[in-house]
């Protein structure tokens, strides 16, 4: 009955545009030359009103770039990796996430190779249209799977449980071999 | 919003509160006793998992903190429970952060210890109705002062809030209802079969 109340006042209260967030994450992408992602709330929710950086090593690639309505982000940028994502939502939200070294192409595959009938050049085009369709057709896996690691599993929650009766338990028997010393 | 990650927080901001949840998990862990513990062990375990349960409101998502219903039932205790769960919390689901867990214990734990001295005694004595509507309308205190230490601290540490400042409270209404419901009903279940375990404030100190 109590979670029936619970979710009629969720109903209730459910459509402020604002609330509370927690945890954030990041997923981003690497597709023909082109980094794009979003910042989503476990649970549900992107993140709006959010900046990203991007980095090399120590050396930044984008500095503050503000999502889009939505809240996703995109930026042009060819390699080398691994690229280092942070994005920052406020209120203490920030996600963090590395695009490694091997997502990006290792070479520039530009439109006016194109025109080259040579076999080198017809099989660089081939990698790089090759690249493109696979990081297109993989980007929906990258998401589901992105999403899937975010979620809380049942054995997670079922461990801390277990945990914090195991502390109970051993925080019960020193009190009682403590006492049992002293008396 | 009371989860506070990794490399948000300035140092000095870390330190003041880490060292301000040390004193409160070490006076909270002198009350433990035998009988406390098994109590502050289950509202532990209530509290990480209940905290874990992210309710999509809107265009994000919010969950319980219990943080009231702790301070009236196991008072001071509160700290070391919340400690427990947050690094749990962390450790298994990734939520929240190392550095911050002191700040993050602070500003979950001390709004609820607070609001159950302050109510304790009135609760324990009330009868249910209005027993159930002071712990309903402190739990929604406790979440408005919770959201004040966070912002308190990102103020602190030259984070911006991304404009909600002055919308801070506000925004944090539904969770504010949702909490204050919740700890409503949790107390007046808890004066109908087990009154014992809200005890007046005489019987927590001992």
């Amino acid at each position: 009955m109590r979670l029936a109340l619970l979710l009629g006042t969720l109903l209730v209260a459910g459509h402020p545009a604002s609330a509370t967030a927690h945890q954030l994450k990041l997923f981003a992408t690497v597709e023909a030359g082109t980094v794009t992602g979003y910042g989503f709330f476990v649970g549900g929710g992107r993140a709006a009103n959010a900046l990203v950086t991007a980095a090399v090593g120590e050396a930044p690639v984008v500095a503050g770039l503000p999502v889009d309505a939505d809240g996703s982000f995109a930026f042009a940028y060819e390699g080398p990796g691994p690229l280092r994502l942070a994005l920052d939502a406020g209120e203490g939200h920030r996600a963090e996430t590395t695009l490694a070294a091997e997502r990006f192409a290792p070479s520039d595959t530009g439109e006016d190779q194109a025109c080259t009938a040579d076999a080198d050049g017809l099989a660089e085009l081939i990698e790089a249209r090759v690249e493109a369709a696979v990081a297109r057709q993989t980007r929906p896996l990258l998401e589901a799977l992105a999403e899937a690691e975010a979620r809380l599993r049942f054995s997670d929650v079922m461990a801390g449980i277990g945990m914090i009766a195991g502390i109970a338990g051993a925080a019960l028997w020193a009190t009682a071999r403590r006492r049992g010393s002293t008396s | 919003m009371a989860h506070i990650a990794d490399g948000v927080l300035a140092w000095p901001v870390l330190l003041a509160g880490t060292a301000a949840a040390g004193i409160g998990v070490a006076i909270g862990l002198r009350q433990l006793d035998e009988t406390r513990l098994a109590r502050t062990a289950i509202l532990a375990a209530a509290f990480f998992a209940v905290s874990l349960v992210m309710i999509p409101l809107g265009p994000s998502s919010v969950h319980l903190l219990l943080a009231t219903l702790m301070g009236l039932t196991i008072g001071s205790a509160a700290f070391p429970a919340v400690l427990v769960g947050l690094v749990l919390q962390l450790v298994l689901a990734g939520v929240g952060g190392l550095t911050t867990l002191g700040i993050n214990t602070l500003d979950i734990a001390l709004p609820g210890v607070l609001v159950g001295a302050l109510l304790r005694n009135f609760v324990a004595r009330a009868a249910p109705g209005p027993a159930m509507l002071a712990a309903g309308l402190g739990a929604a205190l406790a979440v408005a002062l919770t959201t004040l230490g966070v912002a308190l601290a990102l103020t602190l540490s030259g984070e911006g809030l991304a404009g909600a400042a002055p919308l801070v409270g506000f925004a944090n209404l539904p969770l504010m209802l949702v909490e204050g419901v919740v700890t409503a009903f949790a107390v007046g279940f808890l004066k109908k079969v087990r009154p014992e375990l809200l005890a007046p404030s005489a019987a927590l100190a001992a």
